[in-house]
């Protein structure tokens, strides 16, 4: 009992052991007393007691441990025949670790993003996320206070529903303004999600919308700890935000980062702190439609009826507003894994997929191991034969096979571990700076290690278990008696093996076949033309509006950056806009086309950005009907607006769009000028109807955009300069190259292809490596008959035709079933290509052309090396 | 592994029957293993004759079913040996297998003192 040294057991034994040498001494004192001599009372009293080991094994059965010894004896034996062929132990170790680690590794983001949609809030598989609306990828928040008022106020379903809204701002009051990420929320915020305090309060039902003269703030536990060190008091003390003073009421729990998934909020306010925000807490439509809605189900209660109960609440608000809410109103709900707010839509839309890819490598590498464990137990067939004569049963056989491959398989998941522990962090290299708050990365918790185990261990049961069944099979007499004469144990190994081989060809061709669309659909998307021009490019945040400047004084300043950044030499043109394009960020508006009747629940919503003058020069979109804006487009001017040519086609087909009006946020406003569409989100996007407001009439958050002559980076330094030189408490904020921002757009086809393509890889070289093998080890076995051959006359080609034919055929075979599986699986991905079909031909022919040639040379070695041999010394070896 | 299967009978053949005779001995007061096997051998005038390869792995059994506890004490000849107990619950037991004895010795017996020639009318 080495290998489980349970202490209790070991007692037990010790204990028996003396219970017996105590009937022992008393039957030899009772002889004695009798008048026995002292050594033939011993004797007498061991013949009595009978077979001591016996009785002790008999007896420890009772204790219904013996499995736990037998268990023992058998990983005793397990690593004894292991340890004695290092080369195949390290080798499926090794395999199998990297197979787990690929599992794990993409379970380990899964579960750090979509498992842990919230964090530090209690049950969050309780939790919807509500949209209204048409359904869309990335929609905008969905709900006015009102509406969500009333929606939590008359449902019958949810024990609590919250509201936010994101937004930034900048911390002043220290010796440098601070971006941070900021929420508006309800009251309820952190009771829905399940959160108490570490120190202070959260919000007070009434403080929901009543503003303060001095406002209540709650910081985030980073916050806390970074700006404010800490600090125990902080509670009741006041600090500065936007160079208003905001009172601290309460500090949130490490790790809490608020209610968006894979976003960070470092502090919370309520939804008009200041009371600057009446009208939007008192309108149902325009820009009083500014919150994202999360619910938490009773108990019971399913999706499909709260989201009926909903519905109906809905019903009755539209019915009672219906000028507030035309369009789509019906409510959909979904679970925080796949909140289409914040990261975790884009995580379901890809992660999932990666992971099945990653289990279909594991299958694949638990094949090529079974082969290899197979042609080790036909090596081992006398010493199998052997031990079956001597009264080993066909169970105890195969649990002591299976077993050493779950033993190997153990090792492997322990190594996969500690990969694991590193590769889970590697999510965050995935995205380039941007301005989100993202807080993506994998997690390494219980649920990963669990999963590491689970997969280890069915692994090594699919490796053992095939070979050991067969190997348990044949019949010990025949072995033994039939040793020189049997090749590769009989035709059902060779069966057995042949369809293995096929199978990991079969399983590596879709793996081929997606990563290599995947690489198309990233240089695809990389050839792309976006419709603008993003080279020679600088973007620049200016933290205006966060910083707590009047209106006034705010628009005076953009005026002042956009003279000094125009005035810079290497500055060919400067435009300020609120809006990046491709950078998973965008606006959205309903708004009213004049004379136009919308089909029935049919989306007004119009994605919209703010941009002055010169803005489209920049970019290289053209203008195809009308003028830009120019400097008198301001706030004292009527409002124009310039659009794009899928909202110029949608609102007026076959009409001239300029002077046409339009109503935004119940403001009116003139059509001046058509640019030509452009991409805002993905390449890959369905168009959707732009409308570009002027900046100084619309305008929310000031970037700077510069057109530069050289590299936008040399640039940087000195535009930073040029906006500080105005205000030194001026944020600036996010200043990089465009180029660089809109990688955003593209990451997630990074991920998919840097895996689907890592994962290509392991599964060619496992599925080569067995083909090699399997045709190399066959071909020994024939060494004897081929020299025959040779010596009745065969040629070297046609022993060359023999072993070749042989391992073609068994790639042909693998090919057609993986095809087959191949255009399944692709139509699982099909969502995710661009400028690719998912049975795309040429990429089909080139993968099914590697992965033939490459078993073509897996074949020909050993083909070749047979046929070298000297006929003579091969009919002599056996 | 035949000869432990010849063990394993033997247990089986004996067991509702070896059960009931430990917990009798233990009702006269705890007892180790020896002197169980002594105090059957005396009580039943020498007929019976305990093997221990029976005896130790149905007082280990009974101890797993909690009729018997256990502990070590010195013996009267100052041996220290694993003295057995019979607890409420082996009490209990005791009672429906001695319930059971007397039934089948009851119905072995109205089998086998049957005079002829009720049996075959």
């Amino acid at each position: 009992m080495k290998w489980f040294p349970s202490f209790g057991f070991q007692r037990r034994k010790r204990e028996l052991q003396e219970e017996i040498d105590a009937h022992l001494q008393m039957a030899i004192t009772d002889r004695v007393a009798r008048g026995e001599a002292a050594e033939t009372a011993r004797q007498a009293a061991a013949r009595e007691f009978g077979n001591i080991p016996l009785v002790q094994d008999v007896t420890r059965d009772m204790w219904g441990q013996a499995w736990l010894e037998q268990l023992g004896r058998d990983v005793r034996y397990a690593l004894r025949q292991l340890r004695k062929s290092p080369g195949f132990s390290i080798t499926a170790t090794a395999m199998l670790a990297v197979a787990i680690c690929a599992n794990s590794t993409v379970f380990s983001w899964i579960d750090g993003t979509m498992l842990r949609p919230i964090p530090g809030a209690r049950d969050t598989g309780d939790l919807v996320s509500l949209q209204r609306g048409e359904r869309n990828f990335s929609p905008t928040p969905p709900f006015s206070y009102l509406d969500y008022r009333d929606l939590r106020e008359q449902n019958h379903t949810f024990a609590g529903i919250l509201a936010y809204h994101h937004d930034w701002i900048t911390l002043t009051g220290g010796a440098q303004p601070e971006r941070a990420y900021i929420a508006n929320v309800s009251a309820n915020y952190f009771d829905v999600l399940g959160i108490k305090p570490v120190l202070g309060r959260f919000f007070l039902a009434e403080e929901e919308t009543r503003p303060d003269a001095v406002p209540n703030v709650v910081l985030g536990y980073s916050l806390w700890k970074t700006r404010y060190a800490e600090d125990p008091a902080i509670v009741g003390k006041s600090i500065e935000i936007a160079r208003h003073p905001v009172t601290v009421i309460g500090v949130a729990p490490e790790g809490v980062v608020g209610a968006m998934p894979g976003i960070r909020e470092d502090l919370w306010v309520t939804l008009d702190p200041l009371g600057t925000d009446v009208w939007r807490m008192t309108h149902r439509s325009g820009g009083a439609v500014w919150l994202n809605v999360i619910g938490r189900l009773r108990p019971g209660v399913s999706r499909g009826q709260a989201a009926q109960d909903l519905d109906t609440v809905m019903h009755n608000i539209v019915a009672a507003f219906p000028d507030d809410h035309l369009g789509e109103n019906r409510i959909t709900l979904d679970p925080m894994w796949r909140s289409p707010f914040g990261a975790n839509g884009y995580m379901a839309a890809t992660l999932p997929i990666l992971l099945a890819f990653a289990a279909v490598v594991l299958l694949l590498t638990c094949a090529n191991v079974a082969t290899l464990t197979l042609v080790r137990f036909v090596s081992r067939r006398r010493e199998l034969a052997i031990r079956q004569s001597l009264g080993a049963n066909r169970i105890q056989l195969i649990r002591q096979m299976v077993l050493e491959s779950v033993v190997l398989s153990i090792v492997a998941g322990a190594v996969a571990l500690v990969l694991t522990s590193w590769t889970s962090k590697t999510f965050g290299w995935f995205f380039p700076a941007n301005s989100s708050p993202l807080t993506l990365n994998g997690s390494m918790d219980h649920k990963v290690v669990i999963g590491i185990a689970v997969s280890s261990l069915l692994a090594g049961m699919l490796c053992g278990a095939l070979p050991a069944w067969r190997s348990s099979h044949a019949a010990a007499v025949e072995v033994l008696k039939a040793e020189s004469a049997s090749i590769s144990g009989g035709s059902r190994n060779r069966k057995l093996l042949s369809g293995l081989v096929v199978a990991q060809i079969a399983l590596s061709l879709p793996l081929l076949l997606c990563s290599g669309l995947f690489l198309r659909t990233l240089r695809n998307l990389a050839g792309a033309n976006p419709g603008f021009e993003q080279d020679h490019i600088l973007t620049a945040s200016v933290g205006l509006n966060i910083a707590g400047y009047s209106h006034d004084e705010e628009q005076v300043i953009r005026h002042k950056i956009l003279d000094r950044v125009s005035a810079l030499p290497g500055v060919k043109v400067a435009s300020l806009t609120d809006w990046i394009p491709m950078t998973l960020g965008h606006k959205g508006e309903d708004a009213y086309p004049e004379g136009y009747a919308p089909r029935p629940h049919e989306s007004l919503k119009v994605l919209h950005a703010e941009v002055s003058p010169r803005y489209f020069e920049s970019l290289h979109i053209p203008i195809l009907e009308g003028r830009e804006f120019t400097p008198d487009d301001d706030e004292k001017a009527p409002r124009v607006l310039i659009v794009d040519q899928t909202a110029a086609r949608r609102y007026w087909p076959g009409q001239d769009p300029l002077g046409k009006k339009l109503w935004v946020w119940g403001r009116l406003f003139t059509v001046v000028g058509v640019v030509r569409n452009s991409t805002h989100t993905f390449v890959n996007e369905s168009p959707e109807p732009m409308v570009y407001m002027s900046f100084f009439q619309a305008g929310y958050e000031t970037m700077v955009q510069v057109k530069t002559e050289g590299n936008p980076v040399d640039l940087a330094p000195v535009v930073e300069n040029a906006i500080h030189e105005i205000d030194t408490r001026l944020p600036v904020f996010d200043v990089r190259p465009m180029r660089e921002s809109t990688q955003m757009a593209s990451s997630f086809a990074v991920i998919q292809s840097a895996l689907a393509g890592m994962f290509a890889l392991i599964g060619l070289v496992l599925a080569i490596t067995g083909i090699y093998g399997l045709v190399a080890y066959r071909t020994q076995m024939r060494t004897h008959e081929i020299g025959i051959r040779m010596a009745l006359g065969a040629s070297r080609v046609d022993v060359l035709r023999l072993v070749l034919v042989q391992g073609l055929w068994l790639t042909g075979t693998g090919v057609a079933l993986g095809l087959a599986f191949a255009l399944g699986l692709t139509r699982l991905i099909a969502r995710l290509l661009y400028g690719i079909g998912a049975n795309d031909p040429i990429t089909v022919v080139s993968v099914v052309m590697l992965l033939g040639a490459m078993s073509l040379l897996a074949c020909y070695l050993p083909a070749h090396r047979a046929m070298r041999r000297n006929p003579v010394t091969a009919i002599r070896e056996l | 592994m035949s000869e432990k299967d010849q063990y394993k009978n033997r247990i089986e053949l004996l067991q509702g029957t070896l059960d009931m005779l430990i917990l009798q001995t233990l009702q006269w007061g705890p007892q180790h293993g020896y002197g169980i096997v002594q105090a059957l051998r005396l009580r039943s005038g020498d007929v019976l004759q305990v093997e221990t390869g029976s005896l130790y792995p149905a007082l280990h059994r009974l101890e797993r079913q909690s009729w018997v506890q256990c502990e070590w004490k010195q013996s009267e000849s100052k041996q220290k040996a694993r003295y057995y107990r019979i607890t409420a619950k082996g009490k209990k037991q005791l009672a429906s297998d001695l319930g059971r004895w007397e039934r089948i010795v009851e119905a072995i017996g109205s089998v086998m003192y049957v005079k002829p020639e009720e049996s075959e009318s």
